[in-house]
């Protein structure tokens, strides 16, 4: 987190993306959609093309709806969790713990709850006794599971690597760069005296037209006059004057960044 | 005044003037403690996608799968199975008396034999199935009719059935409780099938069939128990057999009193309602015999019906499959086909990727982030 704090003091454009809707927009809805039915197919399908006209390997049924639920459910839990690995960028320990220990504990409320117990405790409510034993037990079911969640997630990373190969977003680049080579280390910190009320304009900082707001006499008590903030205020500026102040249209700044390296 | 009441919020937690507080207590930092966990110092593993390592995932998923693949599509084929439909919905069929003279209050149950050949041997243990189509065993309300209460052989259930049962729960005519009650149990398929192995020299040998061991562990012994009492008949004297029945249950295999009542293992495997309107349910097992001998050696053999089901009146099919088993089940190609074709699309994948890469790293290369 610290560091995170540092990077956007270093690369200030870190924050163009979220200025510019890249992440919560309607194409990026779109693309979630789609994805979503892509994966709703996958995780129907593939159970249903398995487990269509074949047994167990004693001879038994596997075909049966109680497996069948229970097999695509499998399923499910385990593409979620690969796209939620997918997501996670900073692999501590307490992501470790709670992404496999949600795993786990799927498992193990499956098995309870299709446990002789609670079937012969609440007979109407758990009436899929047995069926996780007899289903999971298969090659066929884990070879299935294997299938679907590769599948799902193969074609997410396939994407993802062609778009940060041909356009990275700044978000890319930063992370290789921080991954190539290690920053410097960051200052040590001067004790700052910093005015806590001036973080709240930051949230108004994704639209226009909330300058003369947050530049004014109800946010800002006192402008302290010797103000070490790395963005500091000119003393005859629009910001002292208490107007609002135009700054340059961000797509033109990303433009001219990205010619010039080409 | 001001300022020195904006000390108190200072974030390096300098204690405030104990004077403007007028001899109050000095007030507590309320700063976290300087831990990795608290200040969010945790060490972190940050895998980014490079090519360094997404290409070569892509070609060991793709050289994974192609073989995983070949070898469950090999398995598959080396599976024997062989298919016999016997509804006689056309005209030239053997069963098509039966199918089209069937009538609900019969006695005599209508007989119809159909012939086959097997072109190769069936070795190890057969199993004999009998396959239903177009019969929704899905639909929602006819799952939900049933009452495992009263299947688990609790007193109570079997005197009063659930309501989920509506319109099989009790008899309309003796008003008695219906047992076993519900849509599934009325359903119950009542074929009888036997099978007949034509030698060469001309004798005609019936193939010995084993009913018992068709249905699960946890449903033979856990899910599905008799209620209790010595006499079956006793027990279920104030109680009246399915509507569509032609015996009660306590009469679905006398000679066996393991096997009769709720435990009847083929009443169990029928409970067990299938997902797809195309399911195949366990009939009875061919064991293998402990001599060398072929179970079903190559030649002619003789399917002989008991025709008690109707199928026409919903244009359901019915059919006998008799199969062997592997490691992976029955028999069943699209496991194999489905691995290696994802293998070979991978495979492609990467070898895409892998161009993309060459051609746009150069480029990313010189690229840097401007300050």
């Amino acid at each position: 987190m610290v560091k995170i704090l540092y990077l956007l003091d270093c690369y200030p454009q870190l924050y163009c993306p979220g200025q510019l809707n890249m992440y919560f927009s309607k194409k990026a809805f779109v693309w979630c959609m789609l994805h979503s039915c892509y994966s709703s197919l996958v995780l129907f399908f593939i159970p249903w093309g398995a487990i269509q006209d074949t047994v167990r390997d004693d001879g038994r049924d596997i075909a049966d709806y109680q497996s069948f639920a229970s097999l695509a459910q499998t399923c499910l839990l385990v593409v979620v969790s690969a796209q939620l690995c997918l997501d996670t960028y900073y692999w501590t320990t307490v992501n470790h713990f709670f992404v496999w220990g949600s795993l786990a504990a799927y498992f193990a409320i499956t098995f309870t709850m299709y446990s002789n117990g609670m079937f012969l405790i609440f007979t109407s409510i758990f009436p899929f006794i047995g069926t996780a034993r007899n289903s999971l037990n298969q090659p066929n079911a884990w070879l299935t599971m294997f299938l679907t969640s590769l599948l799902c997630v193969l074609p997410v990373v396939a994407l993802r690597f062609i778009l940060m190969q041909i356009r990275p977003t700044i978000n890319d680049r930063v992370r290789y760069k921080m991954q190539k080579d290690t920053l410097p280390a960051p200052p040590p910190r001067r004790p700052v005296r910093r005015v806590s009320t001036r973080r709240s304009g930051y949230a108004f900082s994704h639209s226009q037209g909330y300058g003369a707001l947050v530049t004014s006499e109800r946010f800002l008590f006192k402008r302290p006059i010797k103000s070490r903030l790395a963005f500091s205020v000119q003393p005859d500026g629009p910001l002292a004057r208490n107007l609002p102040q135009v700054f340059r249209p961000i797509a033109e700044e990303l433009h001219e960044s990205q010619s010039s390296k080409s | 005044m001001m300022a020195s009441s904006y000390n108190a919020k200072e974030e390096d937690g300098r204690n405030s003037n104990s004077s403007t507080h007028g001899g109050a207590a000095v007030a507590k930092s309320k700063k976290p403690d300087n831990t990795a966990f608290k200040q969010q110092r945790l060490p972190a593993w940050q895998p980014i996608l490079t090519a360094g390592n997404v290409l070569p995932a892509f070609f060991v998923i793709g050289l994974i799968f192609i073989p995983i693949g070949i070898g469950l599509y090999v398995t598959s084929n080396n599976i024997r199975e062989i298919e016999i439909d016997y509804t006689g919905s056309e005209s030239g069929s053997p069963c098509n008396d039966c199918s089209t003279n069937f009538t609900w209050n019969t006695t005599t149950p209508c007989i119809c034999t159909v012939n086959f050949t097997l072109n190769q041997p069936f070795e190890g243990n057969v199993y004999m199935y009998y396959g239903l189509s177009n019969f929704y065993q899905n639909h929602r309300r006819y799952v939900k009719s049933r009452d495992d209460s009263q299947l688990n052989g609790n007193i109570k259930s079997l005197k009063e059935p659930s309501k989920e049962c509506e319109p099989y729960r009790t008899d309309p005519v003796t008003k008695k409780p219906i047992a076993p009650c519900g849509a599934i149990a009325n359903s119950l398929f009542n074929d009888t099938l036997e099978l007949f192995h034509n030698e060469p020299n001309g004798r005609t040998t019936a193939v010995p069939l084993a009913k018992r061991g068709i249905a699960w562990y946890t449903d033979r012994t856990v899910k599905f128990r008799n209620p209790v009492g010595d006499n079956l008949s006793e027990v279920f004297k104030d109680t009246e057999k399915p509507m569509n029945w032609m015996k009660p249950v306590y009469e679905l295999d006398p000679s066996d009193p393991e096997n009769n009542g709720f435990i009847n293992e083929d009443f169990i495997v029928w409970m067990r309602t299938a997902a797809l309107p195309t399911f195949r349910k366990l009939y009875r097992i061919i064991h293998k015999n402990s001599s060398s001998t072929l179970t079903l050696p190559s030649g002619s053999y003789t399917l002989k019906v008991a025709y008690n089901y109707p199928v026409s009146s919903f244009d359901g099919r019915k059919r006998m499959i008799l199969s062997t088993i592997s490691w992976m089940g029955g028999k069943n190609p699209f496991l194999g086909i489905a691995y290696i074709t994802v293998g070979s699309i991978c495979f492609f994948l990467g070898v895409v990727l892998l161009i993309i890469h060459h051609k746009y790293d150069s480029r990313n290369n010189s690229a840097d982030i401007p300050n």
